[in-house]
């Protein structure tokens, strides 16, 4: 038999199923899960806020420590390492020259760029168990966002962002959070 | 002016149920189309279709443009769920390659349009599932080859060799069935 007419065979079923579809009642139980999952969500939204919520004040007591400690750090400088991937290991600059100590002026402090970072989400389905590894510093599309279901504005999706990766042993990433940083 | 799966798709993510009930009235006839073709089985068609429009809802929002229309993507995911029902309830796949080709050219005038729908039916069902997926994909919903490619994530050559494969087996499958009926 020819592919013709195999083809023309295969014709004749696609076209003897047109018109088929799944019956009203999935529709409607499609539509109930929607709404139930509307429903759900008010909760989700104040869980996510309780979470930058609790985000912030982890990092303002991070940065108050630091404050008080009397140490001066700098903000994570990391130098690219190889497509737009950079190490996370904060580098100290030196300290700015002395002048005469005739008057101290006060002291004004540099704001410290806070970080505000998600949760970690797992890039692999089946969790492997974790002993060591390490974290680079990357910089992503916020597209990226998308793979682990966090929301992105359309208009956004190209915007370069920063995410730490957890990266094992055997050298497979891991684990990924998104992080911002505010002045 | 017609609003675009992707658009439709946001809306429903971000609760707009009309978006998400326009969008599963362009989508669910080919997703149960697809589902049936591969089973032939409608209780298992209709379980697929409310699965995958559970699961665009579930994770939706892991459809990225760059990889492909939403339509592949729904034919993704209802190739997983219709995979896992087959590998569940074991449906046969061995007998594909065995029967001789004894070239007939006068199938058709042969059968009924009825009965040859069903014995085509019957030889796609009986096809191995990666060669059923090209055939249904490409000859039975009309999908393109990069479309099908987008779905089964696999390169576009690939398809193009399942299907002349799958095409190459159902030939045999049919002349024998035309064989059986004289």
């Amino acid at each position: 038999m020819s592919e013709e007419r195999i083809v023309e065979a295969l014709r004749a079923l696609a076209e003897s199923d047109r018109d088929r579809g799944a019956s009203p009642e999935v529709e409607t139980h499609l539509r109930q899960a929607f709404r139930r999952r509307l429903a759900a969500r008010p909760w989700k939204r104040a869980g996510l806020l309780w979470a930058t919520a609790g985000a912030t004040a982890a990092a303002a007591i991070v940065a108050g420590i630091v404050l008080f400690s009397g140490g001066r750090k700098s903000p994570v400088a990391a130098p690219s390492v190889s497509a737009q991937v950079q190490q996370a290991a904060p580098v100290v600059e030196p300290a700015p020259p002395v002048s005469r100590p005739v008057r101290r002026p006060a002291r004004v402090r540099p704001a410290m760029p806070r970080e505000l970072a998600t949760d970690f989400f797992p890039l692999t389905d089946v969790a492997l168990p974790f002993e060591h590894g390490e974290m680079v510093r990357v910089t992503v599309p916020a597209a990226t966002m998308l793979t682990v279901g966090l929301p992105v504005p359309e208009e956004r999706l190209a915007d370069p962002i920063q995410a730490d990766v957890l990266i094992g042993e055997e050298g497979l990433a891991r684990a990924i959070r998104f992080v911002r940083l505010q002045q | 002016m017609t609003v675009s799966d992707h658009e439709l798709l946001g809306r429903a993510l971000d609760g707009d149920e009309d978006s998400f009930t326009a969008l599963y009235r362009r989508r669910q006839g080919a997703v149960f189309r697809f589902a049936l073709q591969m089973t032939g089985d409608v209780v298992v068609a209709e379980d697929v279709t409310q699965e995958v429009f559970l699961t665009l809802l579930e994770h939706g929002r892991r459809f990225d443009t760059a990889r492909g229309t939403v339509a592949s993507f729904l034919y993704g995911i209802a190739r997983n769920l219709v995979r896992r029902r087959i590998e569940k309830e074991r449906v046969t796949e061995a007998e594909a390659t065995t029967e001789e080709f004894a070239g007939d050219e006068d199938l058709l005038e042969d059968l009924t349009r009825r009965e040859t729908i069903h014995q085509v039916r019957r030889a796609v069902l009986s096809l191995p599932a990666a060669y059923r997926e090209a055939v249904v994909l490409c000859d039975l919903q009309d999908l393109s080859y990069q479309e099908a490619a987008e779905a089964l994530e696999c390169p576009v050559g690939t398809v193009r060799s399942r299907l002349n494969r799958a095409r190459a087996i159902l030939a045999q499958k049919l002349s024998s069935a035309a064989r059986s009926t004289r």
